[in-house]
């Protein structure tokens, strides 16, 4: 068969072992995928979704109830936003229990990195363009923890919002960043990463002479399976979109006075369960930064996995790495389901 | 792996119908533009059954949300209906200024005679200041018979009367000692328009201090709305269930029944006495009004708003420290007294408010020229007429019965013509039960 374009994006033969499933999660090409989705989908809001306060939460009602198809759209777009943060944890969980990130894919790995911050950025100015009553809590708390930044905390915060109390300049703001902004450095880093794992040598394995596995497969089986993996994630995107709704709420009346749940979206209430305990500079940004920078550390400050450990699961070599990333995994996890208790 | 594909095929081809069929069993949208507003709301994709709430309201002139509030785009109903006023009633007088007011509305200029929320909010049906005050002045709390509370705060910027006050403090029961305020605070505070009968026990009754005291009063013969609907929205049982959507100016007596006709206060032990032969009594006269009161005819004949007009009921825009001091309707009213046939009126001028009002209720045919009865501060009872023989004619406005009566000049009555008082005239006039 003639290669056609998207063959020509695979290599031609990649290592049989890890380009198993159990052994990749698919993870990285799920989020590829559902980067997709999410532009599709996004370009289609866009053409009834509204940027102004008064009117954006009632373009979103619009959509969820009077666009052909707008519901299912809008819910579509959610979900793939919300798998999309758990399929690139994923993601980042795997290559540091198989050691993936040994040099040459350091920087590659700082690039993932940069790309989870970014899906997590778009998720929470996706969330905040709802401008109802059930994001209003997150605008101003999260709004005002840029706040306590130490000298440039204010002028940071003038620059996010647009004023003194968020209000048209910051939805304007929020929107662009959200698709423009983040969606654009989204693109640049994703296509710099998936051309770093080519350029890095592909999917990570243990040099010729160490490999106990040599068999390879073609691309073909590949795509194959990149295909029955989109066919198994749209329909599951389809059915949650289909029988679970987006979040909706009242619009905001006035944005100084707080209605309903005082609640973070579901990927920050790790955050907010920390603020409970004190400064909020402290426990809202200097702690998420320092468990970031741990993260970018990875594989610069501990023990490299070992060459012949490369490109399977759980290597001795990075051990301390492993652990590391388990315990702020597990108590990030431990906090968000502290977080999503009702509060008493 | 073809055969993943294929299975993985059949698994997103089933998604797909799922989702289609969910999207086809969505509610098909029903627009509705009211000219009012010119938005589109889309409340009738359930609610096209409801009928319209008045003929004075068309539902495409006014359509809903320019009384009721909440999401009009919205098809999910909890969104939908989440941001309404006064949840299923937006007469409720904490909402009622966003509801029914503006000045093309019902709070309009005191001189049109439009000022209905303002008239309302004022008055002592609302205020429950008449009560409030003779209770504080019986039991020493203040020294005179002018108001100072109410059930809530009222200010009022332009008194046009002599018996006006300007503004009214709320009554916190919390501060009260003498034990039988306290007790009227506990027992009697649900007795005004806004007061929700049954079921809701308003803060006040919970505050910290306070021993628990009745209930508001339960049975269908209570049931009642707050605000506007209290009264204009009547027989509310009657009304299948979350289909009660009427407003009238057809008020029978039975909804004035639902607040006073409900038994009697015990002063010495300030409780309130609740009849409890209702609500099997369904003869007019046994039903009657206070069952120590007494009474005439026309008192139990007719329903109230034939004769009590409705700055009477609704107020005149004035705070009052009594019910005493805008009720004003007396026997001589119609009948006159034996020197003075009853004040009368002959209609010239064709935007005389007697047209406006007789337009609501539409059981006469008033017409330039007719005469009619008005009251002592020149109200019009339209409902009247003065007929070419002497004799006056009163149709009932929520029945259209119709009744003839003589005035009181000419006949055998020996009353001196100014003692008005109740019991005056029922010594004479009054039916045996």
């Amino acid at each position: 068969m003639r290669p056609s374009f998207f063959h020509h994006l695979h290599p031609p033969t990649i290592p049989a072992k890890q380009s198993r499933w159990r052994y990749t999660l698919g993870a990285g090409g799920t989020a590829v995928f559902l980067m997709l989705v999410l532009g599709a989908t996004g370009i289609l809001e866009m053409f009834y979704y509204v940027p102004t306060p008064d009117q954006a939460a009632q373009s979103i009602q619009i959509i969820s109830y009077l666009a052909p198809f707008g519901g299912l759209v809008r819910n579509i777009h959610f979900w793939a936003a919300q798998l999309l943060l758990i399929v690139t944890a994923v993601h980042l969980v795997r290559v540091v229990f198989t050691g993936s990130y040994a040099p040459p894919r350091r920087f590659n790995y700082l690039l993932g990195l940069a790309l989870f911050i970014f899906a997590i950025m778009l998720d929470f100015t996706g969330y905040i363009l709802r401008w109802d009553q059930g994001i209003q809590w997150a605008l101003i708390v999260g709004t005002n923890l840029i706040k306590t930044i130490p000298l440039i905390g204010n002028s940071l915060y003038i620059v996010l919002t647009g004023g003194i109390q968020p209000g048209l300049p910051t939805l304007i703001r929020f929107y662009a960043w959200h698709i423009f902004g983040l969606t654009l450095g989204a693109i640049i880093l994703m296509v710099w990463h998936a051309f770093r794992v080519r350029r890095d040598g592909g999917i990570a394995v243990p040099p010729p002479h160490l490999r106990t596995d040599k068999k390879r497969i073609h691309r073909n089986e590949l795509i194959q399976r990149e295909v029955l993996a989109m066919l198994l994630t749209s329909a599951a995107l389809i059915l949650l979109a289909a029988f679970i709704h987006a979040p909706i709420a009242q619009p905001i009346t006035d944005i100084n006075i707080m209605y309903g749940d005082a609640r973070a979206p579901w990927f920050f209430l790790w955050v907010q369960q920390m603020l409970k305990w004190g400064d909020p500079f402290v426990w809202g940004v200097l702690v998420p930064l320092i468990i970031l920078v741990v993260l970018a550390l990875i594989p610069y400050i501990f023990p490299k996995p070992a060459e012949a450990e490369v490109g399977k699961w759980f290597p001795r070599s990075n051990r301390l790495a492993q652990i590391v990333l388990a315990v702020i995994a597990f108590l990030i996890i431990v906090l968000t389901i502290f977080g999503s208790l009702p509060s008493s | 792996m073809k055969r993943l594909i294929a299975l993985g095929s059949a698994i997103l081809l089933f998604a797909i119908v799922a989702a289609w069929w969910t999207n086809s069993r969505q509610l098909k949208p029903i627009v509705l533009i009211p000219t009012l507003t010119g938005k589109p709301e889309y409340c009738l994709t359930c609610h096209s059954d409801l009928p319209a709430i008045s003929p004075s309201h068309p539902i495409k002139t006014f359509g809903c949300v320019i009384c009721h509030g909440g999401e009009a785009l919205a098809l999910d109903a909890n969104l939908a209906h989440s941001t309404m006023r006064g949840g299923a009633n937006p007469s409720d007088l904490s909402v009622v200024q966003g509801s029914c007011g503006g000045t093309n509305c019902h709070s309009g200029l005191a001189a049109d005679n439009n000022n209905h929320i303002q008239r309302v909010m004022t008055s002592v049906q609302s205020t429950y200041a008449g009560a409030i005050t003779n209770i504080l002045y019986t039991f020493g709390a203040q020294s005179d018979l002018t108001a100072r509370f109410g059930i809530r705060v009222v200010t009022d910027n332009q008194i046009t009367t002599s018996t006006g006050v300007p503004s009214l403090e709320a009554f916190d029961p919390t501060t009260v000692s003498n034990p039988f305020i306290l007790k009227f605070a506990v027992n009697c505070l649900f007795c005004h328009i806004n007061a929700q009968p049954g079921g809701i026990v308003p803060p006040e009754r919970n505050a910290p201090g306070m021993t628990p005291g009745a209930q508001p009063l339960l049975g269908p013969q209570f049931d009642r709305l707050t605000g506007c609907a209290a009264c204009h929205t009547p027989n509310v049982d009657s009304f299948p269930q979350g289909q009660i959507h009427k407003l009238t100016t057809d008020i029978p007596y039975t909804q004035c029944n639902t607040c006073h006709n409900r038994g009697n206060y015990d002063l010495q032990k300030m409780t309130f006495l609740q009849r409890t032969d209702q609500p099997q009594l369904t003869d007019r006269l046994q039903n009657y009004y206070q069952p120590i009161a007494q009474f005439t005819k026309c008192e139990y004949e007719l329903d109230c708003i034939d004769c009590h007009t409705r700055t009477e009921a609704m107020g005149d825009g004035d705070i009052h420290s009594n019910e005493a001091d805008i009720q004003y309707i007396r026997c001589r009213t119609c009948h006159g007294t034996p020197t003075q046939l009853p004040l009368t009126k002959t209609l010239t001028d064709p935007n005389d408010i007697a047209f406006r009002q007789a337009q609501l209720n539409q059981v006469v045919n008033l017409q330039l020229g007719d005469t009619i009865l008005v009251t002592d501060k020149g109200e019009p009872m339209w409902n009247t007429r003065v007929l070419p023989n002497g004799i006056y004619r009163l149709v009932g406005k929520a029945t259209g019965q119709v009744f003839t009566f003589k005035p009181v000049m000419g006949s055998a009555c020996t009353q001196n013509g100014f003692d008005q008082s109740s019991a005056y005239c029922h010594t004479c006039h009054s039916v045996q039960r």
